[in-house]
This record gives structure tokens, C-alpha cells and sequence, in this order.
């Protein structure tokens, strides 16, 4: 296996776990409230796209990869 | 577990000024976010204005930077807010052993993401000769804005380390925490702000 087969593997196991978890936290914090929890329901949206956006990066979706891999 | 009244220390007393202030430290906090914001902000959009300015990206002679390895780092660092999250929810439910194990791993993690970057720079400046100072608006903007939220995560490990140091030394309640909820909610906007950035610059 070379290494970027390795780093997309990561990237989308990674992602897959992060996602679930942050969409999973914001579903049971959803009723609570307060600004504290306001912000952080706000981020843990961003943190679960982000995991999304890394996911279909290294699923080859999005994103540039060059032939041979970079590193 | 029920969530401890605001304010009660460990002898099971209630610090009057916490309760008063807690309020006010958090819009304080939210407000050093935001200004914090504005200037991540300020940078990212004069890159997007000069890479669209410009004719063709990146500049000739210089690669498109590569997005697998990248997307690895950032799961690293978005992993390591979830754990920060779990931290934080462990300490508000009087788990203290599993809050101190969340915590070390976002420490481990925010390291593991900032060893990830010291590689990518390592490859970008020596291997590719992409600089800072020599590979025009593309080096610049890349490592200012990179380099920026890298020094972020950077405090963010110290903080996070103090908040271990201070835990462990019992200066954190379950009624008194904000230390705890002010590094979750830094952390929380380091990861943030790294979707924006690996978006701009390795997915557009």
C-alpha cells in the first residue's frame, strides 16, 4: 500500500467517525440552551462539515491529487 | 449525573463573584473569538481577492498542493475537537477520569495536526522550494494564513496543557469551570477555522 492510498484510507475513516460524532452531539445538545451551547451547537455544525469535506477529499470527490501523490 | 449548581466550590459553598461574572468573562471570550475572526478573515479574503485577480492558480512553476494528505491532518484536528467536546461534557457530569483522558488526547491530537503541518512545510520548502518569501502570492498567503492558524492550535496545546496541570491540582469545579468551557470553545473555533482554510486552499 503507498502511502497516499493510507492517508485517503485515514481520511475517510476519520471522517466518517468525526461526522458521526459531531452530528450525533449536536442532535442530543439540539434543545439546550444558551449562548454558551448556541456557539457551541454552531460548531459542532462547522466541525461535522469539515469531517464531511475531508471524507469526500479522501474519497477522491473533491479536491486535487496529483497521479503519483505529492508526499 | 445532574449538573452541578453554578458557582458551588469543592466545600460545598457557593463563589458569589463567579456567579455574578461568569456572564460577562463569556462575552468576553466570545468577543476576543470574534475580533480573532475578523482578522482570519481579513487574510483569507485578500487571498481570495488576489488568486482571483491573478491569471490562472496556483502561479506557473508551482504544484497544486495535494489534498490527501491534508484531508488525514485535518481529520486529526477536527477528531481532536470532538474529543475536547466529550471532555467537556465528561466534566460537566462528574467524570473526571474520562475528561482527563479526552483531554489528552486533544492534546496528543492538536500535536499530531501541528507535526502534520511541520511535515507538509518541510516537503513544501525543500523539496518544492515553495517559500514564504520567494513564491509570490501563493507562498505568502499560504504560510501567513496556515502559519497563523498553526500558532492558534500552538496556544491552544499550551492552554489545554494548563487546563490538565490546573485540573489536576483540583482548581476546576463542578459548579465552577469556565477555564474548562473558554478552551473548548477556542479549540472548537481552531477547528472552525481550519475548514475554511482547508477548503480555500486545498479543495477550490
Amino acid at each position: 500500500m503507498n502511502a497516499q492510498l493510507i492517508e485517503r484510507l485515514g481520511a475517510v475513516i476519520g471522517g466518517i467517525a468525526v461526522a458521526v460524532v459531531a452530528f450525533y452531539a449536536l442532535y442530543k445538545d439540539w434543545q439546550v440552551t444558551g449562548v454558551e451551547n448556541q456557539v457551541f451547537k454552531l460548531m459542532l455544525a462547522l466541525l461535522g462539515l469539515g469531517a464531511v469535506l475531508a471524507l469526500l477529499a479522501g474519497l477522491n470527490v473533491i479536491g486535487f491529487a496529483p497521479s503519483k501523490g505529492a508526499y | 449525573m445532574s449538573v452541578a449548581a453554578i458557582g458551588a466550590d469543592a466545600h460545598g459553598g457557593v463563589d458569589q463573584l463567579y456567579v455574578e461574572t461568569r456572564e460577562l468573562r463569556l462575552q468576553g471570550f466570545l468577543l476576543f473569538l470574534v475580533s480573532d475572526c475578523v482578522l482570519f478573515s481579513s487574510f483569507i479574503f485578500a487571498y481570495l481577492y488576489l488568486r482571483n485577480s491573478g491569471q490562472g492558480w496556483p502561479p506557473p512553476g508551482i504544484q497544486r498542493l495535494d489534498v490527501a494528505f491534508a484531508a488525514w491532518n485535518s481529520v486529526v484536528l477536527f477528531g481532536s475537537g470532538a474529543t475536547m467536546h466529550y471532555a467537556l461534557e465528561n466534566f460537566k457530569h462528574g467524570k473526571f477520569i474520562k475528561y482527563m483522558w479526552f483531554l489528552l488526547a486533544t492534546i496528543v491530537l492538536g500535536a499530531g495536526f501541528l507535526g502534520g503541518q511541520a511535515f507538509e512545510y518541510n516537503h513544501l520548502i525543500f523539496g518544492e522550494h515553495v517559500t514564504w518569501w520567494g513564491s509570490g502570492i501563493f507562498g505568502a498567503s499560504f504560510f501567513t494564513l496556515t502559519g497563523m492558524h498553526g500558532l492558534h492550535v500552538f496556544f491552544g496545546v499550551c492552554y489545554l496543557t494548563v487546563l490538565v496541570l490546573q485540573s489536576a491540582a483540583g482548581v476546576y469545579t463542578r459548579g465552577k469551570y469556565f477555564g474548562i468551557t473558554a478552551g473548548t470553545l477556542y479549540w472548537h473555533f481552531v477547528d472552525v477555522i481550519w475548514v475554511v482554510l482547508f477548503s480555500i486552499f486545498y479543495l477550490l
